[in-house]
């Protein structure tokens, strides 16, 4: 599904079109990194404004996907940023939105472990769900990350690490209940 | 159920975790508004294009003009130096003739009198 990207090789589609094909790859992106579905609208909104502008600088579908993923993650951190330096309670804001997206959300237990993947460190999550989400290896997140491959490999490992163990905790607990 | 049992194969939890993070349709809503903020600043961008070139074109003459100032006044300012340095190299050139001037004449009015002096001994 992710192929990190080459140039040449398809030709560079219309901006409706390029939309189209990735509004949910986009939005999710943003939902997982944010945990807020209005912040996560947002942050797609401005990511394909900002391919609007830079169209001239898109030389093929496959440049199109690896820029939207990248820019859709920088900008969904710099949001959790800006959300934090005005001193919102993350934690709080993030269980609150979680509590509205449980409906949304196919199983309950997903939604569940989406709560859980939204208090992960956001190196950790970006590339959590870069590699579950998008399907993409460790070498293409890195690619759109901009970061080393090692680094990457570690806050896959990590990242994982953290999440059983809290799956292990918080879920179990969860499932006495049910 | 398959979480009634701790995460220890790591490859369901990680199937489970794909499953769950599969991509979510994007609002409907998203659409709309991204088309229109883009129809509206294409609008906004084409009216605003000509006065920003014809301000872009002041700027520019603005800045060649600045540039113009300035090179002639660093010009005229190496000019009036050069100026004042060859009216001094001429008045030390000056000096220099009125001092071998005296000393010439100081010469010959010492040679008249040898002379002088040399006809009244013979």
């Amino acid at each position: 599904m992710a192929t990190d990207w080459q140039p040449g090789f398809e030709p560079l589609p219309d901006f409706e079109r390029l939309f189209d094909e990735h509004q949910s790859m986009v939005f999710s992106l943003a939902l997982r990194m944010t945990g807020d579905r209005g912040l996560a609208e947002e942050i797609a909104q401005d990511v394909f404004l900002a391919l609007d502008e830079n169209m001239g600088k898109i030389e093929s579908a496959q440049h199109a996907c690896f820029w939207l993923r990248r820019v859709a993650i920088s900008r969904s951190t710099d949001a959790l940023r800006r959300r934090r330096a005005r001193g919102f309670g993350q934690w709080v804001e993030i269980d609150e939105n979680h509590g509205s997206q449980a409906e949304e959300s196919s199983s309950p237990l997903g939604s569940r472990i989406e709560a859980l993947l939204a208090t992960l460190p956001e190196a950790q999550r970006a590339a959590i769900v870069l590699r579950y989400q998008e399907d993409m290896t460790p070498e293409e997140i890195a690619a759109t990350l901009g970061a080393p491959l090692a680094t990457v490999k570690s806050h896959l490992q990590r990242g994982l690490k953290l999440l059983r163990a809290k799956a292990e905790s918080k879920l179990k607990e969860y499932i006495r209940a049910v | 159920m398959p979480f009634e049992q701790p995460f220890e194969h790591i490859d369901e939890f990680e199937r489970e975790l794909r499953e769950t993070l599969k991509r979510q349709p994007a609002p409907v809503s998203l659409k709309y508004r991204v088309m229109e903020y883009r129809r509206q600043n294409r609008g906004q961008i084409q009216s605003i294009r000509p006065a920003q070139r014809q301000r872009n074109r002041m700027i520019w003459l603005e800045r060649i003009a600045a540039s113009l100032v300035l090179a002639g006044v660093a010009g005229s300012a190496l000019v009036g130096r050069y100026a004042i340095e060859r009216r001094r190299g001429e008045e030390a050139k000056q000096q220099v003739f009125t001092a071998l001037r005296i000393t010439n004449h100081a010469f010959q009015v010492m040679n008249e009198q040898l002379q002088q002096q040399d006809k009244d001994s013979h």
